[in-house]
């Protein structure tokens, strides 16, 4: 029986350490999908590894905000793990720290930080892709709380372990028109959060319409790793959430045998590398949408979300 | 407050159906060239076909299969390739494209679009919940559906500034009232059923030879120009 | 009686069909024939009907109210099938002489008056809606007959709207079938007969839901406002016997099937509701065409917001709910069917003679014509309401009726609006037939006897009905207002 403690520790070791090789998944799928044979699948570690050897510069009327900021982001992506249901079923004493909405909240938070120190650098495209981000975050921020309200709905709390739960408990919940829209639109987010396809190119830099990748423009060396890293992590950290509480919740330690919570730990990334391959598909069937068609794009996921609400709230489904 | 009851699985997967539909109308907000809102049409009718087999396994009424089968043979088959013809009589050798962009001198892009369409299916949602309807055919969340669905294509109707997309958002109105239908009335006699569909039919034919009129006359499939009777 | 009806049903039709191969002459004269049989027909049928309902193999079912409706048709179709061919015969110097006009106008003659007639007799609601649908849908190709730009318009905004509106009917008669399942079981067929003796058992909400949807779905081809903005410019580029036949005859048939819906709504919930429902309609309608006429260029366009005017009536008087008034509304139907079928025969001898619809280019028309001149000049008094045409009779049985029933602002309204509709009617007739003409050469004369014929017999049948109605019609009014009203 492992004690709670290095559960929870192994919560988040299993986020930031398997984030980057979920990366390095989907870039060797979508290399594959595209008649390359891509890089391996272990490249986004021995990125990380180079950059933390570099040196690191800033920008020259930059303050102390620009070089704590991916520091500070990524202490949040490191906190957010402990919220939601990474390898058990049973809530672990730190998930009460928060419910659903206190894991946006952090996750926005450390968005916000990344975006206030692009904006300290005075470089055009960091603060090009600073106010795009949060200008379509403005309108994607809404679906995610419909979503929550969906969420909470269904479970009278919003206790990610109590949907994973509700949701285990029968295959009624899984069919029902509200959980299915709810989780089509939290994927739709999700690829606005990841940077994907339709919203925006993952590889290669294509600066007119870079969103997420143009906020780390300016930094260097061990800070520009720990924004990758945390990139990476709060990319796992989406899928979890969509797999482990609406999808597929399954493959979650019951207990606290240790066989169990290990099996668990492999079970995460397998799940989250097939969700993967379903981004890489998507990334080689869609065309990325110029940007102002990203607002038509979230009204879509909005119209999902609304239509759970309405489902279930006044159609009883 | 107590967590939502679970719906039973038939009832669950008949909503998905039904929301499906939803979704469908509104996808013909998005598609601006003809034979994709052709296309969304005719899945649209299929997933009413869908729909048909579900309630008929689930609720023992054989006659909603034969009616599946005449909905496919007939609205997604035989109408969109009626309608095929006619678009491509009218320019030849290509699918016309009709942007909304241009057509749409409204002035509302389809994001707003969206959002009036979501307030207009807020509306028929609500309207459904005032009625005490019990079915014996699908579950009455597809009823609000249906509602919103026939609402969605009111606005995509006037929204559209062609007549071609005009017809089109008339027919997905009328594939709203047979979702209704198959909530309220489920067991309506099939002939009366087919002779509903084959009447569609005719008001198809009929409905082409006019776009076929007016594009004959006016060398463009727009409306905007349609105002000389006034008053 | 079944033979006689079935071979009311099935004759326009088998003429619609030969009219294809025929050419124009005799196509003409087949029409024409069908015509005066379905209305020798029809005749027929009264005494018949006043006494019992007739049933015909299961789907058609004719009693007093669907007779009174399958005269007006018949009539019309008679006059106009002979009116069509002295307009036909004139269309040469207007570039229309060709066969292949003269062959889809016969055809679509036809079949458009047998669904007009099939309409009425259907037993069932849901073949009601399809007789409905088809008479939309051959009437809107009639519309479009012409080719002009203005006829294109008018054929699609004409069938669009009336298609979205019939497909609200729907949901109204789905719903109202739900009302009935609950009551008659799962399975049967919307047959009227059933759903009118369950009628009292029927939930409320559902009923009210259907009626509302049924007026405002049905109400879009009755031209009810605000559904009503089709009408004017259906009806005025329609070639001229197209125009007769919808405002005098499918207005009507659409207003039947409303009044079908009042009959199960009246059962079902008291007549509170449904008459509160039909009177919001019919003042919108009367007050929005009322004022219209008073500014119109063409003249056809003038007739037909006098139609949404005389629909306008016909709601408000089934909202007296009084015999009486419900016996001005069943009379109003034949004797509008009458004088709106005189007003547009005249209206196509005014196009024949001068070539255009503009008022403003229109005069003399009484020097110019001797016989059609004074007869539209009747026929537009008949309109507005004068003795001794049958219209006067009607209306004031209707504002009767309301009266009775301590209605007594809106029959104050009806009269008001409907003398204004008779100012706007008055001086347009002024300007067009007792003005002299400036140009002294134009030639003096009828276009053709053709169309000079039917016109009078429309004069004769509307002082029959002001003067004198037969005693055989007024026992069908009787029954069918009996009808009507329900169990009181």
């Amino acid at each position: 029986m492992l004690p709670i403690p290095v559960i929870q520790v192994l919560q988040v070791l299993t986020i930031i350490g398997a984030g980057p090789g979920v990366s390095g998944v989907i870039a060797r799928v979508e290399a594959r999908l595209q008649g390359r044979r891509g890089p391996r699948v272990l490249q986004p570690y021995y990125d990380l590894a180079k950059l933390f050897r570099k040196e690191a510069l800033a920008p020259a009327g930059a303050s102390w905000v620009f070089l704590a900021a991916p520091v500070a982001a990524f202490t949040c992506y490191l906190t957010v793990p402990l919220l939601i249901p990474v390898l058990t079923t049973f809530p672990l004493p730190l998930g009460y720290m928060g419910d659903i909405l206190g894991g946006g909240f952090i996750l926005s938070l450390a968005g916000f930080l990344v975006a206030v120190a692009a904006l300290e650098t005075g470089s055009p495209y960091a603060q090009l892709g600073a106010s795009r981000a949060k200008t379509f975050a403005a309108i994607t921020e809404p679906v995610v709380l419909f979503v929550v309200f969906t969420v909470a709905l269904l479970t009278a709390t919003d206790l990610p372990y109590a949907l994973a739960a509700t949701v285990r408990s029968s295959a009624g919940q899984i069919i029902r028109p509200a959980h299915v829209l709810a989780a089509a639109a939290l994927f739709m987010v999700i690829l606005y959060e990841t940077g994907r396809i339709p919203v925006e190119t993952h590889s290669g830099t294509n600066e007119f319409g870079m969103i997420e990748e143009a906020r780390s423009f300016e930094h260097s060396g061990p800070y520009f790793a720990l924004l990758k890293w945390g990139s990476a992590a709060k990319q796992l950290i989406l899928y979890t959430i969509l797999l482990n509480v609406f999808v597929a919740p399954w493959g979650l330690a019951a207990t606290r045998q240790p066989w169990a919570v290990v099996l668990a730990m492999a079970a995460l990334p397998a799940k989250a590398c097939v969700l993967g391959g379903v981004v890489a598909v998507i990334d080689n069937s869609f065309a990325k949408l110029r940007l102002f068609k990203i607002t038509e794009f979230a009204a879509a996921a909005f119209l999902l979300a609304v239509l759970g609400v309405f489902t279930l709230y006044l159609g009883g489904g | 407050m107590l967590p939502a009851q679970a719906p039973s699985v038939y009832t669950g997967a008949a909503n998905v159906i039904a929301v499906l539909i939803l979704l469908a109308e509104f996808g013909m907000f998005r598609q601006a060239l003809l034979r994709d809102q052709v296309r969304l049409y005719a899945g649209q009718s299929v997933l009413i076909a869908v729909l048909a087999v579900l309630v008929a396994a689930v609720r023992h009424l054989p006659e909603l299969y034969v009616l599946a089968a005449v909905t496919v043979a007939l609205k997604a088959v035989a109408i969109p390739l009626v309608l095929r013809r006619l678009l491509r009589g009218t320019a030849p050798g290509h699918p016309l494209d009709v942007s909304h962009d241009i057509a749409g001198s409204g002035g509302l892009g389809l994001a707003s679009t969206v959002l009036i369409g979501i307030a207009v299916a807020a509306f028929g949602f609500f309207s459904a919940t005032v009625l005490p309807v019990s079915g014996g055919g699908a579950p009455v969340t597809a009823l609000s559906v249906s509602l919103s669905v026939v609402l969605v294509a009111f606005v995509l109707m006037i929204h559209r500034r062609d007549v071609a997309s005009q017809a089109i958002g008339l027919f997905s109105l009328e594939n709203g009232i047979s979702l209704a239908a198959l909530v309220v009335a489920a067991s309506l006699p099939l002939i009366l059923e087919v002779a509903l569909l084959f009447d569609l039919l005719l008001a198809v034919v009929v409905f082409g030879l006019l776009i076929r009129l007016h594009h004959g006359r006016a060398e463009t499939l727009s409306t905007t120009d349609l105002t000389d009777l006034r008053g | 009686m079944n033979a006689v009806v079935i071979v009311l049903l099935v004759l326009p039709l088998a003429a619609g069909v030969a009219a294809i191969w025929l050419p124009s002459g005799a196509a003409g004269a087949v029409t024409a024939a069908t015509g005066v049989a379905s209305f020798g027909l029809v005749l027929a049928l009264i005494p018949a009907v006043s006494h019992r309902d007739t049933g015909v193999l299961g789907f058609v079912r004719v009693d007093a109210l669907s007779v009174v409706f399958l005269l007006a048709t018949s009539f019309l179709y008679a006059c106009v099938a002979v009116y069509s061919i002295g307009y036909l015969r004139t269309a040469g110097r207007h570039g229309h002489g060709d066969q292949r006009y003269a062959r889809h106008f016969w055809a679509g003659l036809n079949v458009f008056a047998w669904s007009m007639l099939m309409a009425p007799a259907m037993s069932n609601l849901a073949l009601l809606w399809i007789a409905i649908e088809v008479t939309t849908i051959i009437s809107a190709l009639l519309v479009a007959l012409e080719g002009t730009d203005g006829a294109a318009e008018a054929a699609w905004k004409y069938v669009l709207l009336a298609s979205a509106g019939l497909a609200i009917a729907l949901l109204g008669t789905i719903f109202l079938y739900y009302a009935g399942s609950h009551v008659l079981g799962q399975t049967y067929n919307l047959a009227f007969g059933p759903l009118l003796g369950a009628a009292a058992k029927l939930p409320h909400t559902v009923v009210r839901l259907a009626f509302v949807l049924a007026v405002l779905g049905y109400g879009t081809k009755v031209g009810l406002f605000p559904v009503h903005t089709w009408l004017p410019d259906a009806h005025s580029e329609a070639p001229t016997p197209v125009s007769a036949l919808l405002s005098g005859s499918l207005l009507a048939v659409s207003f039947y099937a409303i009044l079908r819906f009042y009959q199960i709504a009246a059962a079902a919930l008291g007549s509170g509701f449904p008459r509160d429902v039909l009177l919001v309609f019919g003042v919108a309608s009367l007050l929005l065409a009322a004022l219209y006429l008073l500014d119109q260029q063409d003249y056809k366009r003038l007739l037909a917001y006098s139609s949404v005017e005389h629909m306008g009536i016909l709601a408000i008087g089934v909202s007296f709910g009084a015999p009486v008034a419900l016996a001005g509304v069943l009379l109003h139907v034949l004797a509008h069917a009458a004088a709106k079928g005189n007003a547009f025969m005249g209206a196509g001898v005014l196009v024949r003679k001068f070539g255009t619809k503009q008022m403003l280019s229109v005069t003399g028309g009484l020097d110019l014509l001797p016989w059609s001149g004074p007869l539209f000049l009747a026929a537009i008094l008949a309109l507005s309401a004068m003795p001794p045409f049958g219209i006067f009779r009607s209306e004031f049985e209707i504002v009767t009726g309301g009266l009775a029933a301590s209605h007594d602002t809106a029959a104050v309204i009806l009269v008001v609006l409907v003398t204004v509709a008779f100012l706007g009617l008055s001086v347009a007739a002024n300007r067009m037939l007792l003005t002299p003409r400036p140009e002294p050469d134009a030639v003096r004369g009828e276009p053709s006897v053709w169309m000079v014929v039917p016109v009078v017999a429309g004069l004769v049948a509307l002082v029959v009905l002001g003067l004198h109605p037969p005693g055989e019609l007024v026992g069908l009014l009787d029954r069918a207002v009996t009808a009507l009203r329900g169990p009181a």
